[in-house]
């Protein structure tokens, strides 16, 4: 059940060795904040290694403070290891790029900027040329089901459409790497599960490889085909679970999450996640 | 209802004759006083007045705005000239403006120059503050989003920051509009050839406090419209914000 | 203070250097010498001690009539409807009217005296302290006083108990912009009051001017910054405590 955790950073990286381009691969990643006014410096995360395959969809699981969000941020270059290396592919991540887009929880939307424009700002930031911005904004547009809301600002936008829009302007760069920082947090539960279950289509489109960050267990059960599971702060991994073990052939995240729900081999699993998770809950 | 109230107990208590049109004007005589207003007063026409106000007030501000905003923005992006710039802000921000009409006039004299020495000094203050503090708070996720998105230096400032800044600029220059609209009514209240503050300055010299009282409604008034028209402007460039 | 004194400096090195003549821009250090002269000898109705002193009592009793009024009547707006439909339209009225255009009205009912003085300040400090009391009762979290409800107040108990503590944060940021507007005002007022009043930091800046006094005129600028920031900072820290309080 467990999978082998990569890369124990002693061991030197060969290029030569399959790693696909769009994988990611986290070297003995620690990181260290230092302390406000005279406090100890904080240990976030504690030697963090783990390998991502191309085309993975990983969800990172885990107490409040365990660092899943210094991870995220780390992977899209917003943050820089104290000691270890994060690759995307061969190439060492050092700061943030559109091939690494970022989904926030707080959707982050321009509110100056329509929905369009929102879309299509990360296109002409990378000189895309008009018409292919035109073409893939075309695209987009009916799969996030905003057709005809083109022109409203995000105020005008309730909480679920504005994160099918950040969804969006994050797709729309073709990113190889997509990393979401619990994105559905900030929706009511009946939204999330329409879109948990909208954001599993949009991205079989082109796969790109998914770090997701979340509190909610049923959330990475349903979606992950890897749950990362960290304890307490210092963030270590616990737990490394493989779901598609026991999902099967037909994942599932491609049925409608009520029925998967159904399943005892689900129940399980989210029992079992939530019993990982729960020992590392301190009521402070 | 409350304003006919008060409109009904300023008409009685003037006309009634408890109190002295000296003191008070009865309504009667304000309207008179804004008809011979109107036709021209001490020598100049309305539309000299006007045009004496306004254009002290504009010129200051306009100049405040030019150089208020884009100093506050720079302050805001590079450290070494907020830790340049931060101290004469310090320093000059508790001064009253009023408290430069005198030395306004020891400088330039009593012409058109000093008092719009004076409205810019008023006006620049809210500007470059707003615009400051507008940068400084632009909120990190957006920064952080725009980076992901691969934004430059360049296209954080100018395709991030300030359009997100935009809306409290926008209040500070607001804001600044009616700081520099009282300036200059204090600063022709001191010293003046025509302009509003001088109307209301001659009543009280001339013992007509109905022009006074002209005087007071059309500062009033104008303030009101200028006002009005901003925040027009305001809601046109900046659809996005939230207006009162 | 190294940025503070970087200024001070080039004001200095400016009068220096142009060789500025000193009734026009005197260098610092005879501002200061000319204020500490003032400090023993008498301009008009006396020392500095006294204009200054004549200037903050001006400002108080104007700033004082203005919270004692202002505040209890922003609270009563803001929870009684009556009051709220009464008063608002009036108060929408007169508020367009710069504060400082008031002066000759002043002038005219109480003469260039004390009265006027603190009648401008009043019409100055009055409408910040208003208005942040009735939105400190407006503004206040609903659930409160839903809460306060279910428990059995009246609307008195409710005002006092929950209103009054509830807005302390944002009537407390309204003295504070009350100060500042007053400070303002009292300067406008003594200005406009002319040299007649014979007291006050705004006659000392009048009496610069006509004299051609450059350094007399800044000198007074000077102290008129320094006590409206020492106001301020006070009514800072009284701001942060009722922070921390809440």
């Amino acid at each position: 059940m467990v999978a082998a955790i990569g890369g124990s950073g002693s061991r030197p990286m060969d290029f030569n060795q399959s790693v696909a381009s769009n994988s990611v691969r986290y070297e003995d990643v620690s990181m260290l904040f230092p302390g406000n006014r005279g406090a100890p410096p904080t240990l976030a995360i504690d030697r963090f290694s783990l390998d991502v395959a191309e085309s993975e969809f990983l969800v990172i699981v885990g107490p409040s403070g365990c660092g899943k969000s210094t991870i995220l941020a780390m992977s899209g270059g917003l943050a820089t290891p104290t000691t270890g290396k994060v690759f995307l592919g061969r190439e060492l991540i050092t700061q943030p790029g559109p091939n690494k887009a970022i989904v926030f929880q707080n959707f982050s939307l321009f509110p100056w900027k329509t929905v369009v424009d929102n879309i299509e700002f990360g296109l002409r930031l990378n000189h895309v040329a008009a018409e292919e911005r035109r073409h893939r904004i075309d695209y987009y547009l009916p799969v996030i089901g905003l057709k005809g809301f083109e022109k409203h600002y995000p105020r005008q936008l309730s909480g679920g459409m504005q994160q099918r829009v950040a969804i969006a302007r994050a797709l729309v760069l073709r990113p190889r790497l997509l990393l979401m920082d619990e994105p559905f947090a900030a929706l009511d539960a009946q939204n999330r599960t329409v879109m948990q279950e909208e954001l599993v289509r949009v991205w079989s489109e082109h796969k790109p490889t998914v770090i997701f960050v979340t509190h909610s267990v049923e959330e990475a059960v349903f979606l992950a085909d890897r749950i990362v599971v960290m304890t307490r702060r210092p963030g270590r991994i616990k737990e490394v679970i493989d779901v598609r073990e026991t999902a099967g052939a037909q994942h599932w995240r491609a049925r409608p999450l009520d029925q998967v729900m159904r399943h005892n081999d689900f129940q399980d699993l989210r029992a079992r996640v939530w019993g990982l998770i729960r020992d590392e809950i301190v009521i402070e | 209802m409350a304003i006919l109230a008060v409109l009904a107990a300023w008409w009685l208590v003037t006309t009634v004759g408890m109190v002295s049109p000296f003191i008070l004007p009865p309504p009667a005589a304000v309207l008179e006083a804004a008809q011979r207003l109107a036709d021209g007063y001490l020598g100049a026409s309305l539309a000299t007045h006007l045009e004496a106000s306004l254009s002290v007030v504009l010129s200051g501000y306009i100049a405040a705005a030019l150089i208020g905003v884009p100093l506050g923005i720079l302050m805001a992006w590079i450290r070494p000239l907020a830790i340049l710039f931060e101290p004469l802000v310090c320093l000059l921000r508790p001064i009253p403006p009023p408290a430069w009409i005198p030395l306004a006039i020891l400088w330039f004299g009593i012409g058109l120059t000093g008092k719009t020495f004076v409205v810019f000094i008023s006006a620049i203050t809210p500007c470059l503050i707003n615009a400051y503090v507008a940068i400084k708070e632009v909120p990190p996720y957006l920064i952080s989003a725009a980076r992901s998105l691969g934004a430059s230096n360049a296209a954080l400032l100018f395709q991030v920051a300030i359009p997100s800044g935009l809306p409290m600029i926008a209040s500070g220059l607001r804001i600044a509009l009616g700081t520099a609209w009282a300036t200059i009514v204090a600063a022709e209240l001191v010293v003046a050839t025509a302009g509003f503050g001088f109307i209301i300055m001659s009543g009280y010299r001339n013992f007509e406090s109905a022009i006074m009282a002209v005087g007071m409604i059309a500062v009033a008034l104008i303030g009101f419209l200028m006002n009005l028209i901003f925040r027009k402007i305001e809601k046109h460039v900046i659809p996005w914000g939230e207006h009162e | 203070m190294l940025g503070v004194s970087i200024w001070i400096f080039a004001w200095w090195g400016i009068v220096a250097a142009f060789e500025v003549s000193p009734d026009f821009l005197p260098t610092p250090w005879q501002v200061a010498k000319n204020l500490i002269w003032l400090t023993s000898n008498s301009i008009g109705g006396g020392t500095l001690w006294v204009h200054a002193g004549w200037s903050l009592l001006r400002f108080l009793s104007g700033f004082l009539l203005a919270t004692a009024l202002g505040i209890p009547l922003g609270l009563l707006m803001g929870h009684v409807r009556l009051a709220r439909n009464l008063l608002n339209p009036l108060f929408e009225l007169f508020r367009n009217i710069p504060p400082i255009a008031w002066a000759p009205f002043a002038l005219l009912w109480f003469g260039a005296s004390f009265g006027s003085q603190t009648f401008v300040i009043f019409t100055a400090a009055f409408p910040p302290m208003l208005i942040n009391a009735y939105q400190g009762i407006r503004l206040m979290d609903k659930g409160l006083m839903n809460a306060a409800r279910m428990l059995g107040a009246g609307p008195v108990t409710i005002l006092f108990r929950v209103g009054l503590p509830a807005s302390i944060p944002l009537v407390v940021a309204g003295l504070r912009i009350g100060l500042a507007n007053g400070w303002l005002a009292l300067v406008g007022a003594e200005i406009i009051a002319g040299p007649g009043a014979l007291t006050g930091l705004g006659f000392l800046i009048l009496v610069g001017q006509e004299n051609l006094r450059a350094t007399l005129t800044i000198g007074a600028m000077a102290v008129i910054g320094v006590i409206g920031a020492s106001l301020d900072y006070v009514v800072r820290r009284l701001e942060y405590l009722a922070a921390r309080c809440k």
